[in-house]
């Protein structure tokens, strides 16, 4: 019985859900000529400073780890912010991009083929990109200390191949890289 | 003729007369060309429809016949409604070429994963006591299991994406999964209560069937919007692309 019921469920579900489908295909496209006007600009510079490792690392360098996290993890949510915002920028230069590659006009639908297929691209990589921030501010800093830890071994291994060139200067010694 | 009877005969008769109309709009938009899968789905129906409507007007008909006529129809619809939902996954991925990878992989693996949840059901075979309609009902459920879960993750898929339809594409798509919905609420009904409610689940079912035809009727004939922008707006899509893939390759 409650398969049964699961079932039935489900199936009622997945009727509302393209029902509910079918609900926002007909308003998107009675306010098409409005689309452009919902297009947010997103300071693409700004993102790249909350994302950019190097910031990070001069973070953790200077502010005590427990503030670290707390600041990152405001970062990142930012990012992540940025990011839908890009992301919802694209729905809208898909759609505009789908009527444009109807057009008669060659360029035209050449440029909104080109125009759909960067937006779909950018919503795919935004759908990965959220999910990455968003695992990293589990943990902030782990990327960090990971590149310290990076850092730290390479350092130490130069440290071990000049010492050994120091102590037997006609032989070499090979170190793992991992 | 009772108020019972006259809505039987029309949900009998009239969800097929209006299949003619469909295959007119078909032949007339040219749709065949890109779904012929539906288009031989639909005349399908169409054929199957006068058997069936002959057997059960006919009263030499033997219950075994008939059973069997439906059976076959039954399989052969089946299997045309799966092909239909093939067809829509490959149009709406060929249509972009970013998606172009995506598609196949997202179908197959949809399928495995729709199969397996599908045969695990299997073991809970319900209440026929008719080996051969118990094996229809098996069938009609794992089928509209896949059907119903693949077009939900083709829905999911293309919103999460922001993809547009066109409007004969997505009212192909929302007829089907409505039929197929509703199979599967019947079908999980029926495997528990056996014939307990097997009449008004018959209604209900052709019920959903006349819907869906009208939604294939509108859709087809449904203009295509006309907005041309004089100029598409300006946009740094390829400077957050490489911003993005840069990002998760960190």
């Amino acid at each position: 019985m409650i398969i049964a019921v699961i079932l039935v469920v489900a199936a009622v579900l997945s009727l509302l859900l393209m029902v509910w489908a079918a609900k926002g295909r007909s308003s998107a496209i009675s306010h098409v000529e409005d689309l452009p006007r919902h297009i947010r600009p997103v300071d693409i510079d700004a993102f790249r400073v909350l994302v950019d490792p190097a910031e990070a690392q001069f973070l953790w360098s200077r502010l005590p780890h427990a503030e670290f996290r707390k600041i990152q993890r405001q970062r990142l949510r930012a990012a992540v912010q940025y990011i839908s915002c890009a992301a919802q920028n694209a729905a809208v230069l898909v759609r505009i991009g789908e009527v444009a590659r109807r057009s008669s006009e060659p360029s035209v639908a050449e440029a909104g083929e080109q125009l759909v297929n960067a937006a779909i691209r950018l919503r795919i990589f935004s759908f990965q990109a959220i999910l990455k921030l968003t695992l990293e501010m589990i943990r902030p800093g782990a990327s960090v200390s990971a590149l310290n830890l990076a850092e730290n071994y390479e350092r130490m291994t130069g440290l071990v191949f000049l010492l050994n060139r120091l102590q037997r200067p006609a032989t070499g010694i090979t170190v793992a890289a991992t | 003729m009772t108020l019972r009877a006259f809505i039987w005969q029309y949900l009998l008769i009239v969800p097929h007369l209006l299949l003619l109309i469909v295959l007119v709009a078909l032949l007339r938009r040219k749709v065949y060309r890109q779904f012929p899968v539906f288009f031989a789905f639909i005349l399908g129906e169409t054929v199957q429809s006068l058997v069936m409507i002959w057997l059960i007007e006919s009263p030499s008909t033997k219950h075994a016949e008939y059973a069997i006529a439906y059976s076959a129809a039954f399989a052969v619809s089946t299997a045309l409604r799966f092909g239909v939902v093939h067809e829509i996954f490959a149009h709406i991925f060929q249509n972009y070429s970013a998606l172009d990878r995506f598609g196949t992989p997202l179908f197959r693996w949809l399928t495995v994963a729709l199969l397996c949840g599908a045969f695990a059901l299997a073991a809970w075979t319900g209440a026929y006591s008719d080996q051969l309609m118990s094996v229809v009902h098996l069938f009609d459920r794992t089928a509209s299991i896949l059907q119903c879960g693949l077009l939900v993750g083709l829905f999911l898929f293309s919103s999460q994406l922001g993809l547009s339809w066109r409007s004969h594409v997505f009212g192909i798509a929302l007829g089907v999964g409505i039929i197929a919905s509703a199979s599967l609420a019947a079908a999980a009904i029926r495997s528990q209560t056996g014939v307990t409610y097997s009449v008004a689940l018959n209604y209900l079912v052709m019920l959903v069937y006349h819907c869906s035809v009208l939604i294939w009727i509108f859709y087809l004939f449904a203009p295509e919007r006309s907005y041309a922008p004089a100029a598409l707006p300006r946009h740094d899509m390829e400077t957050w692309n490489l911003e993005l893939e840069r990002l998760l390759k960190q």
